[in-house]
């Protein structure tokens, strides 16, 4: 078959590109930000915050999650066209569009992430706050830690979900057209904040908890995964299609096959360190060599799960349903 | 599979992006927005110039910008629709290359070094020089070359300065044999717009003519009217063309073969008692002469020459024959092929007379038989002294004249030396074959003037560069447009022109008043004579310049009836199967098969077309087209690539028999040609550097026509008898 | 209130571009963007072959995922006339709407910080002139008009032709209907 196309949009050639390496940084840590929180929130809530004790990731991981979902937002933000119409997100709801509940739902999340970070400061640091009303608040919110807690996780949830809705909400784009996806990016989100929560916690029990948590998100991300791939497989040609890129292996996808293969490297082999350390007996004192194995498993999850955001917002615009 | 899918997957426009220039209007973007805020726009009808269908504009202007083009309803040659071209005219008024004020040569012929003068100066530098010319070798020394609208201006010039050496490459390169071939037979030109009434036929035979692709607008338009109406569609094309994806029968025809094909048509036809006898009885002489001359073009015969399947050639004959005369048979437009192309012609206009359809319905129709008042002469033109030249050596060449035999007598001064070159609108480099011929003969030159709008490849060759203003900025002659009916239209300024640019009416006029000769342009400004015009014709001039055309209702009688015959212009007055006058120049009187040669092992014939957004090398630097069609790449038969290892978009050079190599091009591997041709998008690799989107783009199929095969019957050069080889580019 | 729609004639279409360049002149496009374009599809081997030549633009969809995906109703379906057009002041520009077009129908207008596309030339239409592509078409392939209008244009060549959208599956109901081969008996 030859088919020749005049007038084809440069946006649209060979492929469409509407979005970069902004956007799936923005869904990166916007998923970072989402699974943190809920972390955070889960060590504030197991056994009624057991596990703060003298824990110093009780506050910095609240305190990190404003910040890296400020990061996510920016990116976003700067791969709007028009920026100073970024009011209108805020004009109207629009129940049909991710993209709207999304720019809702960081505007709720934003604030809450912020008051829980308040609520969690140590009263040691209130000195950070210069200004008397944030510590009046800072105090007021840490009466209601567990509460904030609580809407963290909700939040933190919904926007773990949200990353993973924008895309499949395009029936226009195979790869991302899938109602597996929400449930990976959730996953991945949960897995990417557990890891981080791994590498701030201080306590062993903390690492610990952590690890063994991770040990479950990733394993259930392993197995999201494959299904993923083969619910594409087995489903219209354009899906089938769609997971394409990631196993030729041709020249023109290298990139693509290259992330399948680390994805398919780093998982495993964190999920491997992490059972070491989980042996029983294994670890009795943090030694060097355990927090470096600890941190570097945590990392490669990191890794893993931006790996997947980049990879598939880039492949979903390889796909086409024409 | 959706890999190799998208190998073959080919994209105009995106490509193309990177390269198209930022924008076209020069205040891009503000004119809705200037239109939104009440500014009203001007419509201004004239008329086209992109291609010479000369279809009707409306040119909608705001703040003094033209913003868009659209067809005038009322006009016939488009009947409210521009092709892409016309659309594009903004395009070329817009071109940041184009030539903004008259240049004179500093440096050598074609190294392009040139240096701005006014007017003033450049005008006395050409009178001066004619002036020597004349002194020196006498006025018939000086030539005019010239294709469009400008003729109108530079004829008379010339005329009035003393020569008669007038060609265009609308002759030779292009209709001739065609106008010919009519005349001989008919008397009566087919015209053009071709009189050819397919929205009625029941059969469209397209002999290469490749409608679509070869886009006149109201032509394509009644075209893809009879395939709308069901008509059956036939298309000889050794190439699927887009006529030929609309057919019902692609016959792909081995190139250069096609008059045995019309041949053994015309036998099945005269075998089978299939023509119109009444109608041959009646309209036309020399069928007894003729009858027995078509006995040995048997369908089995002619299949050996074409490479068609006989059945084939005898399913069509019988569906060309029965559904006669409702049988649109497209003599074709250009028919400078292989040098026999006045004898091809001929039996084509057998076929028609024999299925009777000149004259009726579904086939030719008649020309509109009313007449405007003819114009007062004016002054009358001095008599050459010497015979014109422009008519070489040929018996049946036409008015046009023969643009080779001019460059001919330039290269050898024989009959007599040609010294000056005035040049108006025809890119000689890009239009005559063998082009090295064209470069010697300028250097044979004492001058060269060039009126043109774009630096093309020929204007960067001359002494003097009158740069003349677009259609858009100028009036020009009123056109009379003839087909069904008699129609007037105008050319007039949509908007003032741009930089030191003049319209030919302007230049010309100016000319002649240095040369003395201002008694043959008495009137100040063209609208004035334009009004003259009017006056003669009892045509309201106000109403013609706000319509921008004025169609004589009734004037139109189409078919043959009792009381409206065909008046052949033959001196028997009738349809002259039998050529006595070819007879008595010692040619044919009836047309015979010879056969061209063939390419030979790993050669192909070079063949060209058209691309339906450019007019050949006039458009290559048109920003709004380019971003639709970039360049030309060379079409090869996929079996054929796959044996050379050549995938689409691989870069290859052509070599010609003559070893000429071409610039490097692209390939486009296709399934839609022959194993034993290539093809060109004609009007490509445009050598002159100040055509900044055109330089380097594509290749020239004329630099590979080093050979051309002149007909003896009116000198007009057939082009396809060049055979190319493919050299990989490492 | 009219129901608009375009019926494109594939069998007329001759593969010109006008379209595109009239529609380009017409809505300022900018260079590299295109409101419509025109797909050439030849399939087969020598000398068996078939081609297909049609334009496309935006289906103005009666289902529209751009529409559903936009979150500021920049993209919007007019009410009135049933066309997909766009409030560009309330446009941000990110581009949701471009991903969700199963038909890459949309561009950007980076000039100007928006998204485009085909408006159904909404200014002529409401000028009671046609688009500018319809107005040029050469081949007669592409024609406007309203559905609702049993003696429009439109409706009488669904009447006689069977007609199809592009990417039915994709479920968006087009408005842009496809003729490919004759209802009449030949
Ligand atoms: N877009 C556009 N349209 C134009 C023009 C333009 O520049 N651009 N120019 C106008 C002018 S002035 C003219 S004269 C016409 C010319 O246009 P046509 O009269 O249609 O010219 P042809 O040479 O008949 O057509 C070229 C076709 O002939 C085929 N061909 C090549 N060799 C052979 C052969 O041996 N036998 C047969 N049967 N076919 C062959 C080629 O594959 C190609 O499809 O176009 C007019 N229309
Ligand atoms: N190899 C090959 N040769 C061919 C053909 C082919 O298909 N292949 N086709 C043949 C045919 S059919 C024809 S009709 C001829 C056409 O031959 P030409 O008429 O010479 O064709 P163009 O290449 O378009 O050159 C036109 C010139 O006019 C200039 N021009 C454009 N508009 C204006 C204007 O308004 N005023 C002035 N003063 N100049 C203007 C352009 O810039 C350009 O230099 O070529 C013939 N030669
Ligand atoms: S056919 Fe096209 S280029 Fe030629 S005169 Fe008509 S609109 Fe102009
Ligand atoms: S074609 Fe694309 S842009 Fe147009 S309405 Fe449908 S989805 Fe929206
Ligand atoms: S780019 Fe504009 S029109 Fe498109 S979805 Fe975003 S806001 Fe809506
Ligand atoms: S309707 Fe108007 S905007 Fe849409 S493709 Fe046609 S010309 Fe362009
Ligand atoms: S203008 Fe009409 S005939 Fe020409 S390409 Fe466009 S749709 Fe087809
Ligand atoms: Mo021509």
């Amino acid at each position: 078959m030859e088919v020749t196309v005049t007038g084809i949009n440069a946006l649209a050639f060979p492929h469409i590109h509407v979005w970069d390496w902004r956007v799936a940084l923005y869904l990166f840590l916007g998923g970072l930000s989402a699974g943190l929180a809920v972390m955070a929130a889960v060590l504030h809530l197991y056994r009624n915050g057991d596990l703060t004790y003298k824990e110093g990731s009780s506050w910095i991981a609240p305190l990190l999650v404003p910040v890296v979902l400020g990061i996510g937002m920016l990116f976003i933000f700067l791969d709007l066209e028009n920026k100073l119409n970024v009011f209108r997100f805020y004009m109207t709801v629009q129940i049909l569009s991710p993209m709207s509940w999304g720019s809702w739902g960081l505007l709720a999340f934003f604030p809450l992430s912020a008051l829980f970070a308040l609520g969690a400061l140590p009263e040691r640091h209130y000195g950070w706050l210069k200004l008397t009303f944030l510590k009046t608040l800072a105090r007021n919110m840490n009466r209601q830690l567990q509460c904030l807690a609580i809407l963290n996780l909700l939040m933190g949830v919904f926007i773990g979900i949200y990353t993973g809705v924008l895309l499949s909400s395009f029936v226009a784009r195979p790869l991302w057209n899938s109602s597996i996806l929400p449930i990976l990016f959730l996953l991945s989100a949960l897995s990417a904040g557990a890891a981080l929560m791994i590498i701030v916690a201080r306590s062993l029990q903390a690492k610990l908890f952590f690890t063994k948590l991770d040990v479950i998100l990733i394993a259930a991300e392993m197995t999201v995964l494959p299904l993923f791939f083969y619910g594409q497989y087995t489903s219209s040609a354009a899906h089938r299609m769609s997971i394409l890129p990631f196993f030729t292996f041709t020249h023109e996808y290298l990139w693509y096959g290259a992330a399948i293969i680390l994805i398919g490297v780093v998982f495993p082999f964190a999920l491997v360190l992490k059972m070491i350390e989980l042996r029983p007996g294994h670890v009795s004192e943090i030694t060097r060599g355990v927090i470096f194995r600890m941190h570097l498993s945590a990392t490669l999850v990191l890794i893993g799960s931006a790996v997947v955001r980049f990879a598939f917002v880039y492949a979903g615009q390889l796909s086409s349903f024409s | 599979m959706a890999l190799s899918r998208r190998q073959f997957l080919q994209i105009s426009g995106a490509t193309a992006a990177g390269w198209a220039m930022a924008s076209v209007c020069p205040n891009w973007g503000l004119l809705r927005a200037a239109e939104q805020a009440g500014a009203t726009a001007r419509i201004v009808p004239t008329y086209c110039e992109m291609c010479f269908w000369k279809c009707g504009v409306l040119a909608k202007v705001i703040d003094g910008t033209v913003v868009k083009l659209e067809g005038n309803p009322v006009h016939p040659h488009c009947r409210g629709r521009l092709c892409g071209r016309g659309n594009g005219g903004i395009g070329l008024l817009y071109d940041p290359d184009r030539l903004k004020a008259p240049l004179i040569r500093t440096g050598e012929r074609g190294d392009g070094k040139y240096r701005e003068a006014s007017w003033e100066e450049a005008l006395a530098y050409v009178a001066d020089k004619m002036q020597v010319i004349a002194a020196k070798y006498g006025p018939e020394s000086l030539a005019l070359f010239t294709h469009g609208s400008g003729t109108s201006h530079f004829y008379p010039l010339m005329r009035a300065f003393g020569t008669e050496n007038v060609a265009m490459p609308s002759f030779a390169q292009c209709r001739g044999p065609r106008v010919a071939a009519y005349d001989l037979t008919t008397g009566i030109d087919i015209g053009s717009p071709e009189r050819l009434d397919m929205p009625n036929s029941k059969v469209v035979v397209l002999l290469g003519s490749h409608l679509g692709e070869n886009m006149h607008s109201s032509q394509v338009q009644d075209f893809t009217q009879a395939i709308d109406n069901g008509a059956t569609i036939i298309v000889v094309d050794p190439r699927f063309s887009t006529a030929a994806g609309k057919a019902d029968h692609w016959l792909p025809i081995r190139p250069g073969t096609d008059m045995a094909l019309i041949l053994a048509w015309i036998h099945l036809v005269l075998k089978n008692g299939w023509y119109d006898k009444d109608y041959v009885e009646r309209y036309t002489t020399g069928f007894e002469d003729i009858r027995d001359s078509f006995d040995a073009y048997t369908p089995e015969w002619a299949a050996a020459e074409t490479d068609l399947r006989p059945d084939v050639i005898r399913e069509t004959g019988r569906i060309i024959a029965r559904n006669a005369p409702a049988v649109a048979l497209h003599p074709g437009r250009h028919v400078t092929w292989d040098g026999n192309d006045v004898q091809r012609e001929r039996a084509i206009i057998i076929l028609q007379a024999l299925l009777g359809t000149w004259g009726r319905k579904g086939g030719i129709f008649l020309p509109s038989p009313a007449k405007l008042p003819p114009l007062p002469g004016g002054k009358a033109f001095p008599k050459p002294k010497r015979k014109p030249l422009n008519r070489g050596d040929f018996p049946f060449a036409g008015g046009e004249g023969v643009t080779n035999a001019v460059r001919a007598s330039t290269l050898s001064g024989e009959p007599y030396p040609i010294k000056g070159w005035f040049v108006s609108g025809t890119n000689l480099l890009a239009t005559l074959p063998n082009p090295e011929e064209t470069r010697q003969a300028i250097r044979n030159l004492d001058l060269l003037v060039a009126v043109d709008v774009m630096p093309t490849d020929t204007v960067v060759h001359a002494d003097v560069i009158l740069p003349e203003c677009t259609y858009l900025e100028r009036h020009d002659a009123i056109a009379q447009l003839r087909g069904r009916e008699l129609a007037l239209a105008i050319r007039q300024p949509a908007v003032e022109p741009l930089y030191n640019t003049k319209p030919a009416w302007w230049i010309a006029r100016s000319l002649a008043n240095k040369l003395g000769l201002g008694d043959y342009f008495p009137w100040e400004h063209y609208a004035e004579k334009l009004e003259e015009d009017c006056l003669v014709w009892d045509v309201d001039f106000e109403e013609l310049k706000q319509k921008g055309v004025i169609v004589f209702p009734g004037s139109a009688a189409p078919y043959i009836t009792a009381t409206n015959p065909p008046r052949f212009k033959t001196e028997s007055g009738k349809l002259q199967l039998y050529s006595e006058e070819l007879e008595l120049e010692d040619f044919a009187p009836v047309p015979e098969y010879v056969q061209n040669p063939q390419p030979k092992n790993g050669e192909f014939r070079l063949i060209y077309g058209r691309s339906p957004v450019h007019t050949f090398s006039r458009t290559v630097n048109n920003p709004v087209l380019t971003e639709l069609f970039a360049e030309n790449e060379v079409w090869l038969n996929a079996g054929v690539a796959e044996e050379m290892g050549l995938k689409s978009g691989a870069l290859v050079r052509l070599v010609n028999q003559d070893d000429v190599l071409s610039d490097p091009v692209r390939v486009k591997v296709t399934e839609r040609i022959r194993t034993d041709c290539v093809y060109l998008v004609h009007g490509f690799g445009a050598k002159s550097k100040r055509l900044n989107r055109a330089f380097g783009r594509g290749v020239s199929d004329q630099d590979l026509i080093t050979r051309y095969a002149v007909d003896p019957i009116a000198g007009t050069t057939g082009m396809r008898v060049n055979f190319v080889k493919i050299r990989k580019e490492a | 209130m009219p129901r608009y729609a375009m019926v494109i004639d594939e069998r007329r279409c001759i593969g010109c571009m006008a379209c595109i360049a009239a529609c380009k002149a017409e809505n300022e496009v900018p260079p590299g963007s295109f409101r419509t374009r025109v797909r050439e599809t030849v399939e087969g081997k020598f000398p068996y072959l078939r081609m297909e030549i049609r334009s496309e633009l935006c289906n103005h969809c009666d289902n529209p995922p751009c529409v559903y995906n936009c979150p500021t109703q920049a993209s919007y379906k007019d009410e009135e006339t049933g066309m997909v057009l766009l409030a560009k002041e309330k446009c941000v520009g990110c581009k949701a709407c471009v991903a969700a077009c199963p038909y890459d129908a949309r561009y950007v207008n980076h000039e100007k910080g928006v998204v485009d596309k085909c408006t159904f030339c909404s200014h002529r239409v409401a000028k009671g002139e046609t688009t500018a592509c319809v107005t040029t078409c050469v081949g007669g392939s592409r024609v406007f008009g309203d559905l609702d209008d049993p003696k429009s244009l439109v409706s009488q060549l669904l009447a006689l032709h069977p007609a199809e959208t592009l990417l039915a599956s994709a479920g968006t109901e087009p408005r842009v209907f496809y003729i490919r081969r004759s209802g009449k008996p030949k």
